[in-house]
């Protein structure tokens, strides 16, 4: 009786540690942690479909060919329960050993698989993985094992699920549906702390907004969907254009915004004129036509103009954008104080 | 007359893995919760509709099979097929089992099903 109370409250406490993990690699270390205090196994394994990661926890002596065959195991009654056929070798392994058995009762380095418990991971009738019990004994799970596994499989699914959606969430509050791009919610966020960052630190940030030239005539002349595959295309070749440690996002409509941390307003020049001449060269595959086109750019730089806030910094691109459109498009400008001057009515 | 008497064993065989799924509900959603049992379910159903068509009425949900519908779609069912969808359900039922937790639940299992298989044999023969 005493060893069910005990048993039942390292159950309570690793499913409350389930419940609270926020990402798989916490479910993973408080099952690794609390689950040897309930079981008796020699491999205890979370596969995950949606990232295609397998976690396994196991005794230090566990032999490679033993970790082999319970993978192999799991993929297999997975795809017995309608998920789908996975190969061991494309599922990435991250494998924790540690020291589960006294000395003496080390693994046999030819141990193979001789029982498990393994449980899908389901939500509302869907498949999100499995989890598995292995051990190198014979008949080493009873009733309550399987009893006790498949209250923390519960667990498990339902917070997984809850990752799930919270992923799906969030990606639509960030990224533009069409393009892929961050969205401009998202962009001003970003721009918030990289110009707070600047700020403080005095460290330079070029900010450049983009603008396809004349798109209306591509919407006009060939339709809405061509155009919105022209906006595509034109993203990816930002995407591609740009540093690792730089942000692209359409801010709407045909315009899009790059944010160049660590950058001087020379540099952030550069890297602009390079865009636009990549545009102006490049013949867009829209629908079935070829298509040119052509950006303007306008670039605001900190501390080079002196922008307190990112609102002045999207203002001043902003402003250097109208000139380059002003100036007869295909165009970077620069934002100068004159321009502001000229747009600024008194 | 024949007619009436089909009807008879047809509703006895139903009764019985009315009383058999019913068992089976019980003893393995106590083990692996309702959520992974109606999973199965489903899965085991899926995989038998093509032949047996009268098994896409049970309703599955977590709160058990119903075979309500069942009883009005298999009028026309010959008992034999009945006993014969429903014996492979169970078999489907038991080889899933047996995938998740080798002999752990079907050990529980076994010996409520088995006198259950031979019970509407018996019903069958009969006829």
């Amino acid at each position: 009786m005493r060893l069910i109370f005990k048993n039942l409250n390292v159950l309570r406490s690793t499913i409350n540690a389930i419940s609270t993990s926020i990402e798989i690699k916490e479910i993973f270390a408080s099952a690794g942690n609390n689950l040897p205090n309930l079981f008796d196994f020699s491999s205890f394994g979370i596969f995950w479909k949606e990232d295609l990661l397998l976690f396994l926890f196991q005794e230090d002596s566990c032999p490679p060919p033993f970790t082999q065959e319970v993978v192999k195991n799991m993929l297999k009654v997975f795809s017995t329960l309608g998920g789908e056929s996975f190969e061991a070798d494309r599922i990435p392994l991250q494998i924790e050993k540690r020291k589960l058995r006294p000395k003496q009762m080390m693994m046999d380095p030819k141990a193979t698989l001789k029982s498990h418990l393994t449980l899908p991971l389901t939500v509302e009738g869907e498949i999100l993985g499995c989890i598995s019990l292995n051990n190198d004994q014979p008949n080493a799970f009873d009733v309550q094992d399987l009893q006790f596994l498949s209250v923390i499989g519960y667990q498990m699914a339902a917070t997984l699920k809850h990752f799930q959606r919270f992923s799906s969430i969030k990606n639509i509050s960030i990224y533009d549906p069409l393009t892929g791009l961050y969205n401009r919610r998202y962009i001003e966020e970003k721009l918030g702390g990289e110009a707070q960052k600047s700020f403080h630190r005095r460290t330079p940030l070029s900010l450049v907004m983009v603008d396809i030239d004349h798109f209306k005539k591509v919407n006009d002349t060939l339709g809405h969907t061509e155009g919105d595959q022209a906006l595509c295309k034109i993203s990816s070749l930002l995407k591609n254009s740009v540093r690792k440690k730089d942000t692209v996002a359409r801010y709407g409509g045909e315009e899009f915004i790059l944010i160049l941390p660590e950058t001087f307003l020379e540099e952030s020049f550069v890297i602009a004129e390079r865009i636009r001449r990549l545009v102006e060269n490049t013949s867009f595959e829209v629908g079935k036509a070829q298509v040119n086109l052509t950006v303007s750019m306008g670039i605001s730089n900190f501390p080079s103009h002196r922008a307190k806030s990112k609102e002045e910094l999207i203002r001043m691109a902003d402003q250097a954008l109208y000139d380059a459109k002003r100036g007869g498009r295909n165009k970077v400008c620069v934002f100068t104080e004159k321009s502001a001057q000229w747009t600024i009515p008194i | 007359m024949g007619d009436k008497g089909e009807k008879g064993s047809s509703d006895l065989v139903l009764d019985l893995y009315s009383n058999l799924i019913k068992e089976i509900w019980e003893v393995v959603s106590a083990l692996i919760g309702e959520a992974i049992l109606t999973f199965l379910f489903i899965l085991a159903i899926r995989k038998l509709e093509e032949k047996y068509s009268f098994l896409n009425s049970l309703k599955v949900s977590e709160e058990g099979v119903s075979l309500e519908r069942v009883r009005e779609d298999c009028r026309t069912v010959a008992p034999v097929e009945i006993h014969r969808g429903f014996q492979s359900l169970v078999n489907h039922l038991s080889h899933l089992f047996s995938a998740l937790a080798e002999g752990v639940i079907n050990k529980e299992l076994f010996p409520k099903v088995f006198p259950k298989f031979k019970e509407a044999e018996r019903i069958i023969s009969q006829k």
